[in-house]
C-alpha cells in the first residue's frame, strides 16, 4: 500500500522516522547490544557475547521476585484506578449537566502539576504529623497516629493511583460521551433499569477506553521509580529502583540493561494484549452502526 | 551578630596580609606572578561533586591568574568514572573523587603523581588524611586531601538522651523511628556492629561471603526498626523534623540545618566507630594544564580558601588553619573545633572491590529477599 501513496507522503513521514530512529529504534537497540556486555572490577563495558546478566535476573530472587511483586502492585493500583475512574467518568458524562467541563478540567488539573510537587503532597498529607493522620486524632478515631499509612507500600500505592488516575479517566470518559444518548434511552425503554443499563449497555461499549486508560496506569507504574523512592518504606523496591541502581551506584550497566529488556518485553506484551482485546471489544461499536 | 564577626574577621584578614611580609610569602608571591602570564585565557576545568566549583572560592582564584575554572559536576561515582573515560572533546584538569573510586583511579592510571614540594601548605594538612595509602602508590602520591566527614549517629536529643552506642537503632522504644542512608555504607556499619574492623580497619570494606552474610543478617534484624531509607540529606532533614524518625545515620549537615529551626538535634560518633569519607583534589592523566591544575591545589588547599570551602559548603576541610578564618558556628558544624577526636575515631572509607556484591545485598536487603 506504500507504493500506491504520493511522494509527498513520504515527506511527511521522514520526521517521524527519524524521530523513531534516534529516540527509540538506537537507544533500545544499544541496550540490548549492551545487555550481552560483560563488565571489569572497574565497571567498564567489556564487548561480549555473555548471557551472565540474564542468567542472574532469572536466578537470583532478588531480580524476578522484584519484578513479581512490581508487577502485582502494579495490578493494585491499576485497579483502583480503574475503581475511582469509570463512576467519575460515568458521572462526569452522563450525570453532570452544567459543570462538565468544570469537573473533567479538576481531574485533568493535578496534570499541570510537577509529578515530584504530587508525590511530596503526599507526605505531608500521610505523614505522622500530616493532615490525614492529625484529623484522624482531632474526630477521636485513633489515638496514636497510624505510622504504616507513609512510608510503606500503601503510600506508594496511594500516591500511584492519584498520580495516573487522570490517565485512565480521560479515555474511558472519551468512550462514554461517544455513546449515543439513544442507546440509553433505547435499553431504559426496553425495560432494564439504571444498573442493568450500565453494566449491558454502557460498560461493555466503553470497554475500548477501559483497557486503553488501564494498560496506561500499568504501564506507567511497572517503569515509575521516583513514587517508590519517596514514598516507599524499608521493604518498597521496585524493579526500576533496581534497574536505577544499576546505571547510578552499581555501575553494572548490562544487567541494568537486561533487566531493562526483560522489562521491556513485558511492557510490549501488555501492550500487545491491551490492543488485542480492544479491537476485540470495539467491534462491538461497528455492529452499532 | 555574625555579620558583625564577618566584618571583623574581614579586618583580621586584611591585617594578616598586611603584617606578612615575611620571607616564604614574598616568594610564593613572586612564583604567582610569573604564572600569572601562563595562564592568561586559559580555562581549569574541575570534574567534581556539586558545589565544589563554588565562585566563592573560585573567583579570587580566576582574578589572581586571568584564567576562568569550571566546574563540570557529577552526581555519584559512577558517572565520575562514566565522564573520565568517556572518549572525546571534554578534557578535565582536576577530578575530586570519594575513597571509594580514589584507589580505582590511581589503579587505572587516569590519574598522574603530584609533586608534593610544589603543594606549599600540603603540611598543613591534617596528618590523618595524609596518611591515606589508598592514593599512593610507589611511594608517589596521587591525591591532595580536600573535604571530609562522618557517616555518624545523627539523634533527636528531646527523645534519646545520651546515646554512646549504635545499640538505640535497635531499641524496641525506637521502632519504626530510624532511618539508614539507601547506600553501601550502611553494610560498613553493620561491618562495624559485627566487630569486624577490629584488628584491621579495611576489614569492612572487603568483606568475604561468609561476613557479607553475616552483615545481611544484621541489617535485616534492624529492618522492622527502619522507617525509611534516606537518599539525600535533604530527605533526613525533613524526617528528623516532621519527627517520623528519631535517630539515622547521617552527616554533620543535619543537625547543622535542624538547629537552625530550633530542633534539638545532633550528631555523635558511638563506641562501636563510625565511618567517614574524604574526597581527594587529583590532577588527570589527560591534563593538558598541568602547571594551572597544580597551581589550584596549592591555592585552594590554603587555610583562608579552605575556609571559603567550608563555608560554601558546610564540609569539614583538610586544612586545620582554615578554623582561624572560620565563624564559632561554622567551625562547629563541620567539627574543625575537634578534628584530633574525629580523626581517631573514623574509619576512612577504601576502595570497595567487590561493589557489585556489596551493592546486590544492599538491595537484597531493601527488598527483604535471597
Amino acid at each position: 500500500m506504500f507504493l500506491k501513496l504520493k511522494p509527498s507522503f513520504y515527506l511527511l513521514f521522514l520526521p517521524l522516522a527519524l524521530w523513531m530512529l534516534l529516540f527509540l529504534v538506537l537507544p533500545y537497540t544499544r541496550v540490548f547490544i549492551q545487555s550481552f556486555y560483560t563488565i571489569d572490577d572497574f565497571g567498564v563495558l567489556q564487548p561480549a557475547l555473555s548471557f551472565d546478566s540474564y542468567k542472574r535476573f532469572f536466578t537470583k530472587e532478588l531480580y524476578y521476585f522484584t519484578l513479581f511483586k512490581t508487577f502485582g502492585l502494579s495490578a493494585v493500583v491499576t485497579a483502583i484506578a480503574l475503581i475511582v475512574s469509570i463512576p467519575l467518568a460515568y458521572y462526569i458524562a452522563f450525570k453532570a449537566t452544567k459543570n462538565k467541563t468544570l469537573l473533567y478540567t479538576l481531574i485533568i488539573l493535578p496534570l499541570w502539576v510537577s509529578y515530584i510537587v504530587r508525590a511530596y503532597a503526599w507526605k505531608i498529607i500521610l505523614g505522622e504529623e500530616g493532615i490525614l493522620n492529625s484529623f484522624l486524632q482531632f474526630i477521636g478515631f485513633i489515638d496514636s497516629p497510624i505510622s504504616a499509612l507513609l512510608y510503606s507500600d500503601l503510600a506508594v500505592v496511594i500516591g500511584m493511583v492519584h498520580i495516573y488516575t487522570p490517565f485512565v479517566l480521560m479515555p474511558i470518559y472519551t468512550s462514554f460521551e461517544q455513546i449515543p444518548t439513544s442507546l440509553v434511552e433505547a435499553s431504559k425503554d426496553l425495560g432494564a433499569n439504571r444498573f442493568i443499563t450500565f453494566f449491558k449497555v454502557v460498560l461493555p461499549l466503553s470497554l475500548p477506553g477501559i483497557i486503553t486508560g488501564g494498560t496506561f496506569a500499568f504501564v506507567l507504574s511497572l517503569g515509575d521509580f521516583l513514587a517508590p523512592n519517596l514514598l516507599g518504606g524499608s521493604n518498597t523496591l521496585f524493579i526500576s529502583n533496581i534497574f536505577q541502581n544499576m546505571f547510578g551506584t552499581s555501575n553494572d550497566k548490562p544487567l541494568g540493561s537486561a533487566i531493562g529488556i526483560v522489562l521491556l518485553v513485558v511492557v510490549l506484551f501488555v501492550l500487545d494484549m491491551s490492543s488485542r482485546a480492544e479491537k476485540r471489544y470495539s467491534s462491538l461499536n461497528s455492529d452499532r452502526t | 551578630m555574625q555579620k558583625l564577626f564577618k566584618s571583623i574577621a574581614a579586618i583580621a584578614l586584611a591585617f594578616t596580609t598586611l603584617s606578612c611580609g615575611g620571607g616564604s610569602e614574598k616568594k610564593a608571591e613572586e612564583s604567582a606572578e610569573v604564572a600569572v602570564t601562563d595562564f592568561k585565557g586559559k580555562t581549569l576545568s574541575i570534574l567534581c561533586w556539586e558545589g565544589y566549583a563554588d565562585t566563592k572560592f573560585t573567583k579570587a582564584f580566576e582574578d589572581k591568574y586571568g584564567c576562568t575554572v569550571k566546574g563540570v559536576y557529577f552526581g555519584s561515582s559512577d558517572e565520575l568514572i562514566a565522564k573520565l573515560t568517556a572518549g572525546g572533546g571534554e578534557v578535565y584538569d582536576i577530578v575530586t573523587p570519594s575513597p571509594d573510586m580514589a584507589q580505582a583511579l590511581v589503579e587505572k592510571d587516569l590519574v598522574q603523581p603530584i609533586d608534593l614540594t610544589k603543594i606549599t601548605h600540603y603540611d598543613s594538612l591534617g596528618a590523618k588524611l595524609r596518611s591515606m595509602q589508598d592514593v599512593v602508590k610507589d611511594g608517589k602520591t596521587y591525591g591532595v586531601p580536600f573535604t571530609w566527614g562522618p557517616d555518624y549517629l545523627v539523634y533527636n536529643a528531646d527523645v534519646i538522651k545520651d546515646p554512646t552506642s549504635w545499640n538505640v537503632l535497635f531499641d524496641p522504644k525506637n521502632k519504626g523511628k530510624i532511618a539508614l542512608w539507601d547506600d553501601i555504607s550502611s553494610l560498613y556499619l553493620a561491618g562495624i556492629l559485627l566487630g569486624y574492623d577490629k584488628t584491621d580497619k579495611g576489614a569492612i570494606y572487603n568483606m568475604n561471603e561468609e561476613q557479607l552474610a553475616a552483615v545481611k543478617k544484621k541489617l535485616m534484624e534492624l529492618k522492622p526498626q527502619i522507617r525509611k531509607y534516606w537518599a539525600t540529606a535533604g530527605e533526613l532533614d525533613n524526617m528528623m523534623k516532621n519527627k517520623e524518625v528519631v535517630a539515622a545515620i547521617g552527616w554533620p549537615l543535619t543537625p547543622a540545618t535542624l538547629k537552625k529551626d530550633g530542633m534539638n538535634v545532633k550528631g555523635m560518633i558511638p563506641v562501636e566507630g563510625a565511618t567517614g569519607w574524604i574526597d581527594r583534589l587529583m590532577i588527570t592523566k589527560s591534563t593538558t594544564n598541568k602547571d594551572l591544575a597544580v597551581a589550584w591545589i596549592d591555592y585552594i588547599t590554603k587555610a583562608e580558601n579552605m575556609a571559603k570551602v567550608a563555608e560554601a559548603t558546610n564540609y569539614s576541610v583538610a586544612n586545620e588553619g582554615a578554623k582561624a578564618y572560620m565563624s564559632p558556628e561554622l567551625q562547629e558544624i563541620t567539627q574543625m573545633n575537634n578534628t584530633t577526636y574525629y580523626f581517631e575515631k573514623l574509619n576512612f572509607w577504601q576502595y570497595v572491590k567487590n561493589r557489585k556484591r556489596y551493592n546486590e545485598i544492599w538491595n537484597e536487603v531493601k527488598g527483604g529477599t535471597k
